[in-house]
């Protein structure tokens, strides 16, 4: 059942218009990036070897380009989130959802799965992009693998923080900007938590830049997997405040 | 034999500041029950409650004996139609009463030829590919109708199902209604008095919350009365 309400909300997704606006803009934005990045690579590049640097086209293009991905994932998840609860109470769709046998926790999974299934073609386009860039120059694949594998947890991570968001507010535009809000400061927190360790801690950068580089660690791990399950039970805690039961 | 619908002592909201007072009342199967009240009676309040959209502070209600908050299948034999259209615009006609099915433990063969039988119950063939977002009024409430039809329920509750449509299209969902299986069990909320005439053989009538009365409906019911009579309309409101 999990799986058939997230091909519904992953269908529910394709049929609007935001959908594929997001992907479009992602895709130019990604590839316009990836090109400039190797544009300059290209030109430092006589340098670098002369200079018997070891960076190579691994930490200087693809690395950024995945960097401006997480950018546009940040500002494009919430778009397609705030639909998922939010947008159902606005519509009345809501009602349906919580008459049916369905259990809170299927009908939150099923759609924080649809909303990830609705962001992998925008992960998937860009990692092809830059692993096309291996045809010309010499990339790291280990490195590309972790990436990409990175974007996959990160993308997971947003779409449960982004559905439980979305369902404390029964207006979209609501959950919408709460969703900026708080992406917003986990993303300037590591600039502005300073030597605060405890603070950083909650900063999303310094969980996704070590996979970037290269380090694949539990605590990363632990950060993206302990905050993705407190949202869910957040949400299933919602619906069922919503039916009244908690 | 249980009731096909048997609720008690139900209630909503803090003791204090009540939206539901301690309402009872049975539905037999095949019954045609229409809840009567002004704007703000509790009708559609308790319509969700009934359907399980909302959990009540004190009270049960009973599908064929069964508690619907104990056992969440049970809610499979009851259809709902919220008096806003659970429709996805962007969506088929198709496609929505998929997911009405889906909800509803319905797929593969079983859902499409469950949506094949309710499209042409309702008449809705002709255009199961146009969007949702596309259709008429009237064709909009009957795609809500199918979706509230599509996995067959022994229990239909419908909340102002001829609200905002013109004579042809009441007319046409009376009709529909009037020429559902008999073995359905209907709850009409409305504030309509021809809906309850022409579908209902019995009326309870709902003030400020409150059951104030439970009648039978006949040809020569003075239904104006049941309205006259409601305390919040009269001054003599004793809450």
């Amino acid at each position: 059942m999990i799986a058939r309400i997230a091909r519904h909300e992953w269908h529910r997704q394709r049929a609007g218009l935001t959908f594929w606006l997001l992907l479009a803009a992602g895709q130019m934005t990604v590839a316009w990036l990836a090109f400039a990045q190797l544009e300059a690579f290209a030109d430092i590049a006589p340098r670098l070897k002369a200079g018997g640097a070891t960076l190579g086209a691994t930490d200087l293009v693809v690395m950024p380009t995945f960097n401006s991905l997480l950018l546009v994932l940040l500002l494009g998840t919430p778009l397609l989130a705030m639909g998922s609860i939010a947008g159902e109470a606005h519509s009345g769709r809501l009602a349906l959802w919580l008459a049916s046998p369905l259990s809170a926790s299927r009908i939150i999974v099923g759609k924080v799965l649809g909303l990830w299934l609705g962001l992998l073609p925008l992960v998937a386009s860009a990692s092809v992009t830059l692993a096309a860039l291996g045809i010309g120059v010499a990339l790291d694949p280990a490195r590309l693998a972790l990436a990409v594998a990175a974007m996959l947890i990160v993308s997971l991570w947003l779409a449960a923080v982004t559905v439980w968001l979305s369902s404390l507010f029964d207006r979209p535009a609501a959950a919408l900007t709460a969703s900026y809000a708080v992406l917003l400061f986990l993303w300037l927190l590591d600039t502005f938590s300073g030597d605060a360790t405890s603070w950083r801690t909650w900063a999303l950068l310094p969980h996704v830049q070590p996979m970037l580089r290269g380090l694949l660690r539990a605590q990363d791990l632990t950060y993206f997997a302990a905050t993705a399950l407190t949202a869910l039970l957040l949400t299933m805690r919602g619906l069922d405040r919503r039916r009244g039961r908690a | 034999m249980n009731p096909a619908l048997h609720v008690v002592n139900l209630s909503l909201g803090p003791a204090r500041d009540r939206r539901l007072h301690a309402i009872d009342f049975d539905l037999a199967h095949g019954e045609r029950l229409g809840l009567l009240g002004v704007n703000g009676a509790g009708k559609s309040t308790l319509l969700q409650l009934l359907a399980g959209v909302l959990t009540p502070a004190s009270g049960e209600i009973r599908v064929d004996g069964i508690d619907i908050h104990d056992d969440l299948a049970v809610r499979t034999r009851i259809g709902y139609l919220p008096q806003r259209l659970p429709l996805y615009g962007e969506l088929s006609v198709d496609e929505n009463l998929a997911w009405a099915a889906m909800l509803h433990g319905l797929h593969g063969d079983a859902a499409a030829d469950a949506i094949d039988r309710v499209l042409h119950q309702v008449g809705l063939a002709g255009v199961r590919r146009r969007l949702a977002g596309r259709l008429s009024a009237g064709m909009a409430q009957r795609l809500g109708l199918a979706q509230a039809l599509v996995h067959a329920p022994a229990i239909l509750l419908l909340d102002e199902p001829t609200a905002g449509l013109d004579p042809l299209q009441t007319d046409e969902i009376r009709r529909l209604l009037t020429g559902l299986d008999a073995a359905i069990s209907l709850i009409v909320a409305t504030h309509l008095l021809d809906d309850v005439q022409r579908l209902c053989s019995r009326v309870l009538v709902l003030d400020g919350g409150r059951k104030r009365g439970d009648h039978a409906v006949t040809a020569d019911a003075d239904l104006l009365a049941h309205f006259r009579t409601a305390p919040s309309l009269t001054g003599t409101d004793a809450r």
